[in-house]
């Protein structure tokens, strides 16, 4: 195979955070320490000898970034202070730029402020375009509850319409986005995977999204970033789906007993979030841990965007209950001019694409691992005994 | 008055030890503002090609004078003067600012570039200016720290016929090689080596020795130095104990031996090794029942054959010597790699330092040289006994506490070797076992050295380029995971034994000596040598010289060898009789201030 170096990569990736990963002297500690790197995938020194040698095909087909969930033992055990595990976080955002055929990614993980005008700029059209065109404006009547009548202000076909075409939207840039990432894994280096297996290892992907098992191995020393993660992931996800494909039973005027499953779940998933935006915000503000050290906008605009959607969600449902009419009104308006900037630009383009990347990363890479068949048993002279 | 010629400074830039001292910003802002020069060439900003391009470059800038300054400017000379012809000036008008410093008062290569630059520009001699004081010197030597480094410089200079106190902290001369058991890359018996030169200190007429003794207060100025050395109560008669060993043998008290490197235990009334100087018993006051508890023991007052030998309530006592010159040796403390809780030490018995291991092997450890597992007596002691089993998988760790930013950043410089040479030995012994060898990069940089290296790996011992991640207890062996990256692999693989191989820091009491003897220590602990190319063996204070590891990490040949010159620049300074006076703090200022105004004395005569 031909390889190309490319003496300018390093300037190009230093854009998207880590520096220091020029300090590694190649002694295979972090690799060793890593409770995920296999012998299919022995990373992070690999990749940080890609980068030093400029081999930025090699890294651009690598989909081993995708497998660290970040426990930062690596940077803790590091002995020349490389930091291996920001320079992993480092790499997932410059191949997000990569998968990303608009370009729009790139600018927004290297270019801070044009990323948060665009997301002002967003949201002050939906804010103004919601209050100008609204052909209902503010109902006053309340409904028999004592609540306000959501419906009549903002009628649920038209906002479930709204999230529908917001979904196309985004599912489109997603799906390209990850069929461009296929095709940098798997196509362009000529990996020829036998079709069965795109079958078989189906349920590795869905188990993988679900679990999310991989991330479990990191807990150790009393770390529980697997929970906390998984809170924040489920109830994301669970409201994602409820809004977006739900919405009709969701927004409804009955205001439903608490043991309903449209509460319940909307409790949940309101309590998983803010469960875990506060462990990580805790976190990166304490920078506690090895994972926490290194702070990015995206990972910034990723829990305050999340958080302030959460609270303006968490207000409406408030106002609306206790018919407080005219706050009601501006709230849901306030919480849609940030929620749909932040699904809109950091789903498809920034930090959030993660959701979809991981698991089908985790996929590809099975696929790779399983057609390239490469037999890693150990030596047996220097087999495990 | 005459008119001033236009001047211009020209820096040739050879680097070397010297130059890297040298703060060349430094001394450009001082030739701005002290001399008034405004055009300040260096090396690498105009090439020294062409003359005739020298040339118009002098006319444009209306140059009559060049000065060259750097550490051999006269290189550059016949370009310059050819330049100057070219330009229509005086090919005579250069003057040479030499930065290559001898001795001096004056306290720093920077400084001292500053005085030559200014006596080039002023037309001045620089060596009236420079000339340093002599006081007379005490002909006595102090050597602290009796290891292989204080024995070395010791010898020599008694060999030369002056007086030697050498003062060691521990009960024994010897130091850390009395522990080895080889020495690499010969594989000589390293007792064998040193043994008789313990002797030879313990009986050289020049030769006073303090053992089990500390520096504790020095007076005094360069050359002429009053130590107080507290000598700590050995509580048994150096002059009359016969060394038979009774008391030892019935004394009740027992706790872990330093020689063995904790591997072994032994009394409180102890000889450290068989091979010790002075080769007399000694009680440890620490462990000894009868200090503890106020007199409720004395049983080896009442076995010992000689009467009045112990004396179980001796007191340490100060005494004061007078000396001119002092060598520090005082060597080394391995890396505490309990401190790396990756590796488990102090928690799984059989993972163990190279130092543990180099007294295993050896035929007078713990287990008269076979290799054994460690295993827990009833006390709760971990101890290797003839009868646990002998493991045969064994696994080598390198770069212990070395090279790793969490820890010490410098490379220990032996570990490797003395790696090598642990696994030579445990394959000598068990020519069955299977022995790897986890290391980062080899290296094996000196005479022989590489070739030991090719000659351990035909030996059947594996080496794995990988820095082990951690060691795990697996049931009774040691799992070991770590990248094997020659292979492009990981390895998870159990061990019957691991062997750290810890680095080597320096000794935390070097601090207290270094603001008794006003020697500054760098940045890892290590005492600070004069020039690290060229005058490593003595110390910014004159009369105060340094031999072996307290300097840096170094194996023993580069030890003995620096000892000796050490003892070169000591045995020289009493051939001269005198010694060059300490430089006072504002010499500097003075000196430039002399000079301007000689210089000025000279321009009103003309």
């Amino acid at each position: 195979m031909r390889t190309r170096v490319d003496a300018k990569f390093k300037h190009e990736l230093n854009k998207f955070g880590a520096e220091d990963w020029s300090h590694c002297f190649h002694c295979g500690n972090c690799t060793a320490s890593c409770p995920l790197s296999e012998n299919a995938a022995l990373f992070p020194r690999k990749s940080l000898r890609s980068i030093q040698l400029g081999l930025k095909d090699k890294i651009i087909s690598n989909p081993e970034p995708w497998l660290c969930y970040y426990c930062g033992d690596c940077s803790e055990k590091c002995p020349q202070g490389a930091n291996p595990a920001e320079l992993m976080k480092t790499l997932r955002r410059y191949l997000i730029s990569v998968y990303d055929w608009t370009g729009l990614s790139r600018l927004f993980y290297t270019k801070h402020w044009f990323e948060i005008m665009v997301l002002l700029v967003f949201g002050i059209i939906v804010g103004v375009s919601l209050s100008i065109f609204n052909p209902n404006a503010i109902v006053y009547e309340l409904n028999a509850a004592g609540g306000v009548k959501i419906n009549e202000m903002f009628p649920v076909a038209t906002i479930h319409l709204g999230d529908l075409i917001m979904a196309a939207f985004v599912s489109f840039f997603l799906i390209s986005n990850i069929l461009h990432m296929w095709y940098r894994v798997l196509l362009k280096p000529k990996i020829s995977v036998p079709i069965y297996l795109y079958f078989t290892e189906l349920f590795s992907l869905v188990y993988q999204f679900v679990s999310q098992s991989k991330f479990s191995k990191c807990d150790a020393n009393g770390r529980k970033y697997w929970a906390s993660h998984w809170l924040l992931m489920s109830g994301y996800t669970i409201m994602f789906v409820l809004v977006v494909v739900f919405l009709p039973f969701f927004q409804t005027e009955t205001i439903y007993a608490w043991y309903e499953p449209q509460r319940l779940l909307g409790y949940y998933s309101t309590f998983g979030i803010l469960f875990g935006l506060i462990y990580f915000s805790i976190g990166r503000i304490k920078k506690s841990t090895e994972k926490f050290k290194f702070s990015h906008l995206a990972d910034w605009l990723f829990i305050i965007l999340l958080f302030l959607t959460l609270l303006t969600g968490i207000l409406v449902h408030f106002f609306r209950i206790y018919g407080l009419v005219e706050f009601t009104y501006y709230m849901y308006i306030l919480h849609l001019a940030i929620l749909v900037p932040m699904i809109c630009i950091e789903v498809p383009f920034s930090k959030w694409s993660h959701l979809a990347y991981r698991p089908i990363a985790i996929y590809l890479f099975n696929l790779k691992k399983k057609a390239e068949n490469r037999s890693y048993e150990t030596n047996p002279e220097l087999a495990v005994n | 008055m005459k008119e001033k010629k236009n001047t211009a400074i020209y820096f040739c830039n050879q680097t070397n030890g010297h130059s890297k001292s040298i703060i060349l910003e430094d001394i450009k802002v001082f030739a701005r503002e002290k001399l008034g020069v405004q055009v300040i060439w260096e090396e690498p900003d105009i090439p020294l090609i062409d003359p005739r391009a020298m040339a118009d470059i002098l006319q444009r800038y209306g140059i009559d004078r060049i000065i060259l300054a750097g550490i051999s400017p006269g290189f550059t000379k016949s370009f310059f003067s050819r330049a100057l012809k070219l330009a229509g000036k005086k090919p005579e008008n250069i003057n040479l600012a030499i930065f290559k410093k001898s001795d001096s008062v004056l306290p720093d290569n920077t400084s001292y570039a500053k005085v030559a630059l200014t006596c080039a520009y002023h037309h001045q001699n620089l060596d009236q200016y420079i000339k340093v004081e002599k006081k007379p010197l005490n002909s006595n030597t102090l050597v602290i720290g009796g290891g292989i480094a204080g024995i070395q410089a010791s010898l020599e200079i008694a060999n030369g016929n002056q007086k030697v106190y050498l003062v060691e902290k521990s009960p024994t001369i010897g130091g850390h090689m009395a522990m080895f058991d080889k020495t690499f890359p010969t594989l000589d018996c390293a007792a064998c080596i040193l043994t008789p030169k313990m002797v030879d200190v313990g009986q050289h007429s020049n030769i006073e020795l303090m053992t089990y003794s500390e520096v504790v207060d020095v007076k005094g100025d360069v050359g002429n130095y009053t130590v107080s050395i507290l000598q700590k109560a050995r509580r048994v008669d150096l002059s009359t104990c016969i060394g038979c060993g009774t008391c030892s043998e019935k004394c009740p008290a027992k706790t872990a031996s330093e020689f063995d490197a904790n591997t072994t235990l032994r009394k409180a009334i102890y000889i450290p090794f068989p091979q010790a100087v002075p080769n007399k018993y000694l009680i440890d006051e620490e462990h000894c029942i009868y200090v503890q508890n106020n007199g409720k023991c004395g049983v080896c007052v009442k076995f010992c054959p000689v009467t009045d030998c112990i004396d179980l309530d001796a007191k340490d006592k100060v005494v004061e010597i007078e000396i001119g010159q002092i060598i520090l040796a005082t060597g080394f403390k391995v890396f505490d790699a309990g401190k790396m809780e990756q590796y488990a030490y102090g928690k799984l018995p059989n993972v163990l330092t190279s130092l543990e291991l180099e007294r295993l092997v050896n035929a007078a450890g713990p287990t008269g040289g076979n290799i054994t597992g460690r295993s827990q007596d009833k006390k709760g002691n971990w101890v290797f006994l003839p009868e646990n089993p002998v493991p045969d998988r064994f696994a080598i760790i390198h770069c212990i506490g070395s090279r790793d930013d969490n820890y010490n950043k410098y490379c220990s410089k032996v570990c490797c070797m003395y790696s090598l040479k642990l696994a030579h030995l445990i394959k000598e012994k068990l020519p069955e076992a299977l022995v790897d060898e986890y290391f980062i990069d080899m290296r094996a940089f000196g005479k022989g050295y590489d070739e030991f290296y090719e000659r351990i790996k035909e030996e059947g011992i594996h080496m794995i380029r990988g820095r082990t991640a951690k060691i795990e207890a697996s049931g009774n062996a040691l799992k070991l995971r770590s990248e094997d990256m020659l292979n492009d692999r990981l390895i998870e693989k159990n061990y019957d034994m691991v062997v750290l191989s810890v680095g080597l820091e320096a000794n935390s009491d070097n601090s207290k000596l270094s603001s008794l003897l006003s020697v500054p220590l760098d940045e890892n602990g290590w005492f600070m040598e004069k020039d690290s190319l060229t005058d490593n063996e003595n110390t910014h204070t004159s009369g105060i010289a340094i031999a072996g590891l307290c300097q840096g990490p170094k194996d023993i040949p580069d030890t003995v060898a620096q000892a000796s010159s050490a003892a070169s620049s000591i045995l020289q300074n009493i051939h001269n009789k005198n010694l060059y006076k300490q430089p006072e703090a504002d010499v500097y200022e003075k000196i430039i201030n002399q000079i301007m105004i000689q210089s000025r004395l000279k321009e009103e005569q003309i």
